[in-house]
């Protein structure tokens, strides 16, 4: 429940985010070259759609366990090791998460007090690195629910990479 | 330079705990910077790189070109550059093999994937020749082979992140990819023409087509050109940049999988989340990437290496084919742009150091790639042709991969002893 919950606000989210860069993209291109107008502040506002599309995709990402991994030692694993390397490594993904999470509040609290804003449409920063902070603190938790489920019931990771 | 090597025997040992790449290679950086610079301004630095990742114009070229592979693999654009590549050869022998590396040059000049175009002509090519009883060694192995080209013909995912972690100008890599990634092709389809001389039935010939069929089988393809044509041309003829490009590839697929009525909400929404996913997913990486890049480069280990290979006094050309002999044995092993990304930091500076071309060698690391993802054991293609087509063993797409890697290691020898195949088309360019 929980769980589709987060998918379908997480998706929503970055979905939206990029369809609108790509909509942005078109317009300000095309009304550059034959209306000799481009969109003002289009390309910050790229910026802050992609943070969207990125970190708005990270717990999508953990929860249908797509990071790289390298798994071809699993087989000659005993289930009972494979248990525990899974507890331990969702744990160590939780609270590597959780420490990035706390490094980007701090700099958003940082931003926040400078009232850093962006140079066209002075629109602030400072929430959008909280959102950063925040979507990090999620998947670190996503990964500790993680760490509770058996890696049996789970399923192998998906083979999925988008580097090739 | 001892700091260095611990660092990147770390990164491996947690990778074999099966710690997610990203995290083992950010971690390991953040600790090792910790340790040499002090843990206040590695905190500082960590933030700054997660922030200017998240925070840049440029890197929404990953995302867009991601779309609009997706959205063109929805809109069924892949089934009709194959059947219009069938209908010329398919009544030869191995004719539908000969389609399917056609299909898939084709199909990787607007998907900038391997494994989506392995995964896309594996549903589109596998199914025709099986049923004319093709061997599934020729069938999957040209299909996990011809799946590579996704990535060497532009646009091209791991040429636009080699272009943004080393500063090279993506157009130009794009532009130098054509002719390797061509010459890759036909290559490819030499190796079909010697699988069926050595084994006539492992290709069966097809139907002959008609000429005015063939000639309406290429008018349905106009769709897939004019997208090239007004893409790559537009980044090549300097008329926009990489990633207006890419804004504007996205939105001419959308418009065709509108026209094309696939589109419902419902498919819209799964392939802008399924491209989220796959660019938070790089991202990650890449932040990583660049946090370990910052221990590395704080290290001696660069320099030294650059002092080392200099005083040596080796020839140029037989360090780069080192790398390539690394890169090619890390591959079998290891998933690919992890590995070009934990590398880059020693390698690049070395290879400018000797005079080469940025250019040059991206197009190199991407050939180098091309192997890695078809050599067994491990080879993301061959996994990804092992779960979409139940019915074919491990042992025959390990068969098929293994014969066809040996096209594409020809393919990288040529490029590394003649640069022009790589460095002609972006010297033309403005």
């Amino acid at each position: 429940m929980l769980r589709r919950g987060l998918s379908a606000l997480c998706g929503l989210l970055a979905g939206t985010a990029l369809f609108a860069i790509m909509v942005l993209t078109l317009l300000d291109v095309s009304g550059r070259k034959f209306l000799s107008a481009s969109i003002p502040g289009s390309l910050e506002l790229t910026e802050l759609l992609m943070v969207v599309v990125i970190f708005a995709g990270l717990p999508l990402v953990s929860l249908q366990r797509e990071h790289v991994v390298f798994d071809s030692l699993d087989r000659r694993l005993s289930a009972a090791l494979r248990r525990v390397q899974h507890v331990v490594v969702e744990l160590l993904c939780a609270a590597a998460l959780a420490g990035l999470a706390w490094l980007m509040w701090a700099k958003a609290g940082q931003m926040a007090s400078y009232g850093d804003i962006t140079a066209q449409l002075k629109l602030s920063v400072a929430p959008f690195v909280y959102a950063m902070s925040v979507l990090c603190a999620v998947t670190a938790a996503v990964h500790a629910a993680l760490s509770l489920r058996s890696p049996d019931e789970l399923g192998p990771a998906a083979e999925v990479t988008g580097g090739g | 330079m001892t700091a260095a090597l611990i660092g990147f025997a770390a990164v491996f040992v947690l990778a074999l705990l099966r710690v997610p790449l990203a995290f083992a290679m950010g971690a390991v950086g953040y600790v090792g910077l910790g340790l040499l610079r002090g843990w206040a301004p590695t905190a500082a630095s960590a933030a700054q790189v997660v922030y200017d990742t998240g925070f840049a114009y440029t890197l929404s070229v990953v995302p867009l070109f991601i779309l609009m592979g997706n959205l063109v693999a929805r809109a069924g654009l892949a089934q009709e550059l194959f059947h219009a590549a069938y209908v010329f050869v398919g009544h030869k022998r191995g004719g539908l093999a000969h389609a399917a590396v056609m299909a898939c040059a084709g199909f990787g000049a607007i998907c900038g994937s391997s494994i989506a175009t392995a995964a896309t002509m594996a549903k589109v090519a596998y199914p025709p020749m099986k049923k004319l009883g093709y061997a599934d060694y020729l069938s999957t192995g040209v299909i996990a082979a011809g799946g590579t080209l996704g990535i060497m013909i532009p646009p091209s995912t791991i040429m636009v992140i080699y272009g943004i972690v080393t500063e090279t100008h993506i157009g130009k890599l794009f532009a130098a990819g054509v002719v390797p990634g061509l010459l890759c092709a036909l290559l490819l389809m030499l190796t079909v023409l010697w699988i069926i001389r050595r084994d006539p039935q492992a290709g069966p010939a097809g139907e002959r087509t008609p000429w005015p069929q063939r000639w309406r089988a290429l008018r349905e393809i106009w769709g897939v050109l004019l997208l090239v044509a007004v893409v790559l041309g537009g980044i090549y003829g300097g008329v926009f940049t990489a990633t207006e490009g890419a804004g504007i590839g996205a939105s001419g697929a959308f418009a065709f999988a509108l026209m094309r009525r696939v589109l419902t909400l419902r498919v819209l929404s799964e392939v802008l989340v399924e491209s989220a996913r796959t660019t938070a997913m790089l991202f990650t990486i890449l932040i990583a990437a660049t946090m370990f890049s910052n221990f590395v480069n704080f290290t001696s280990m660069p320099g030294d290496l650059k002092d080392g290979i200099t005083q040596l006094g080796l020839p140029p050309l037989a360090l780069i084919g080192a790398m390539m002999v690394v890169y090619v044995l890390l591959g079998t092993i290891m998933e690919e742009l992890t590995m070009v990304l934990l590398t880059l930091p020693v390698f690049f500076p070395v290879v400018t150091s000797l005079g080469y071309d940025p250019v040059w060698f991206g197009v190199l690391i991407v050939l180098v790639v091309q192997v890695g993802l078809i050599s067994p054991p491990v080879g993301m293609n061959m996994f990804v042709l092992n779960a979409l087509l139940k019915d074919v063993g491990m042992p025959a797409i390990f068969r098929g991969s293994a014969i066809f890697c040996v096209p594409l290691v020809i393919g990288l020898l040529l490029v590394m002893l003649v640069p022009q195949l790589a460095l002609w088309l972006p010297g033309l360019m403005k």
